[in-house]
């Protein structure tokens, strides 16, 4: 009883803030209480909203700002991992590599991007790059510690009971790493957008990136804030995706507590 | 049957190689416990190392049923200090892993798994994590891991350290038990005189490094005892402990410079 009323009280909480945001800005600019050109209400939002979906470039703007992310993150993440698995196993590779992969990792991704569009171009391919480039360091960094602080007596322990290099490495290396990839998903939804959105922002044709920046030129405020929330709510869905999957990642730490 | 014939040791230093262990000879039979003790530090570890394949003796050689042992072989199962239990498996994952490592089919590998589970008193938690278990039921599964295997000769390295007293003396019991039923060959490394009395039929004590083998002792008691909780309560258990006391030459003169 006590808990559903608190749940019910955060509930309502919640719709009150937003009702405030809402009611608020829509008198706010209506009485011109807030400068039009500074802040746009609720209504002229949907309605720029309305007319970017009537003339179809709402539609297509966010669906490849999500398709950009979306592959950034998965080929990003999937590179990050496998060399952050690989190169602990060589050695020599690793020491050899580590300076300039913090030389890379060091440098911005805002001025990176320009070199991003230079090599593929205005199209998606552009932006795709600069996703794997930022995903690939929020990645492959924590996998990478991880598998060079393996836990020494799980390793002697599946020597001892004969287990090959082969076996070690799916067995212990890839399983230990998986809360490190976890977190490598979390920081990294969350750069891939960036990476997106900066790509669109250094140069573009389409994209919620492309949109926001011309409206800002064109002093259309209300499409300024429908790209703004709209990369808001895409933000939060990615980041509420990405946590679901903490459960089937790493399973062991979710189940029963003692 | 393991065999231990002029085994030497030593590792690259800065300067020159630096001898862990100098000469060391025993054997441990076929059902027999032997305890190996120690001033910390002194080669105790490196010398199981040696026996579980995972090192190579610089000088010497550690012998399996007369063979050299060169390499891990599933002859040899060893019960580490620390938990060896996977924390992403399922104890029962984690009993039949070397089973997995060996190829063994899922079903006859699952099947002697749970028998093992049984046998150890674990029925119930087969599909629990890790995590979920007590330090004691943890202990039994990792004990239930190295045996699964059915090695010859097991081989301990302080594996009781980290329990409470209670655990200990009920866990210690049932290894012994348990190597006794199967006529073992079981080696373990402890810095615990108390324990080493209880469990072995002989206790070998090392020196300082380079470790040489100082004495060995007959310690009949645990045979003769039902429990091995038992043995220190026992007449003679006193001067056993006494000699081995002796032998390993503990420094104390820490405490009177203190004063």
């Amino acid at each position: 009883m006590m808990i559903l009323s608190h749940r019910l009280l955060v509930i309502i909480g919640r719709l009150v803030v937003l009702a405030v945001i809402f009611v608020g800005t829509e008198l706010g600019v209506r009485y011109g209480v807030m400068n039009q050109l500074f802040f746009s209400s609720p209504s002229e939002i949907f309605k720029a909203l309305l007319a970017q979906w009537s003339n179809g470039t709402f539609l297509q703007d966010t669906g490849i700002t999500i398709l950009e992310t979306l592959l950034g993150l998965c080929a990003g993440s999937l590179l990050g991992m496998a060399m952050g698995l690989i190169l602990p196993q060589l050695r020599l590779f690793s020491n050899v590599f580590e300076p300039f992969l913090m030389v890379l990792n060091g440098i911005p991704v805002i001025v990176i991007a320009p070199l991003f569009i230079l090599w593929l171009g205005l199209g998606i391919l552009s932006k795709i790059g600069i996703g794997v480039y930022i995903v690939f360091f929020a990645m492959f960094i924590p996998v990478y510690t991880a598998s060079l602080r393996l836990d020494s007596t799980l390793v002697d322990a599946l020597c001892v009971m004969g287990a090959s290099r082969y076996q070690i490495f799916w067995k212990v290396v890839v399983p230990s790493s998986l809360p490190s990839v976890y977190t490598g998903l979390k920081i990294g939804s969350g750069l891939a957008l960036i990476g997106a959105v900066i790509g669109e922002f250094v140069a573009s044709r389409s994209g919620l990136g492309h949109m926001i920046l011309y409206a800002s030129g064109t002093l259309d405020t209300p499409t300024l804030y429908l790209g703004i929330i709209t990369l808001g709510v895409f933000a939060a869905a990615l980041s509420f995706a990405v946590d679901a999957l903490g459960p089937v990642l790493v399973r062991w730490r979710y189940s029963d507590e003692k | 049957m393991l065999e231990f014939r002029n085994v030497g040791f030593s590792f690259a230093g800065r300067r020159e190689p630096i001898e862990v262990l100098h000469n060391v000879s025993f054997a441990c039979g076929e059902d027999e416990i032997v305890a190996v003790i120690g001033p910390s530090g002194c080669g105790k570890s490196t010398l199981l190392s040696l026996a579980n394949g995972l090192r190579t003796p610089t000088a010497g050689e550690v012998l399996v049923d007369g063979k050299p042992v060169t390499e891990p072989s599933s002859l040899i199962g060893m019960l580490f200090q620390q938990s060896t239990l996977l924390p992403w498996r399922s104890v029962v994952e984690n009993i039949e892993l070397g089973l997995e490592i060996r190829g063994e089919p899922k079903g006859s590998r699952r099947a002697k798994a749970h028998t093992l589970m049984r046998q150890y008193g674990l029925a119930g938690f087969e599909r629990k994590y890790p995590h979920a278990l007590s330090g004691g039921m943890q202990k039994r599964a990792a004990l239930a891991q190295t045996l699964a295997v059915e090695p010859e000769v097991l081989l301990l390295d302080e594996p009781f350290a980290a329990l409470d007293a209670q655990t200990r003396a009920v866990i210690e019991n049932d290894v012994v038990k348990i190597c006794r039923a199967g006529k073992r060959t079981m080696l373990m490394v402890t810095h615990d005189i108390a324990e080493a009395i209880s469990m072995s039929d002989r206790v070998v004590v090392l020196s300082r490094r380079p470790a040489t083998v100082k004495e060995i002792y007959e310690t009949p008691l645990s045979r003769r005892a039902a429990n091995v909780a038992d043995v220190p309560g026992m007449p003679e258990f006193a001067q056993f402990f006494k000699r081995i006391w002796n032998a390993l030459d503990i420094s104390i003169t820490g405490m009177s410079s203190v004063a």
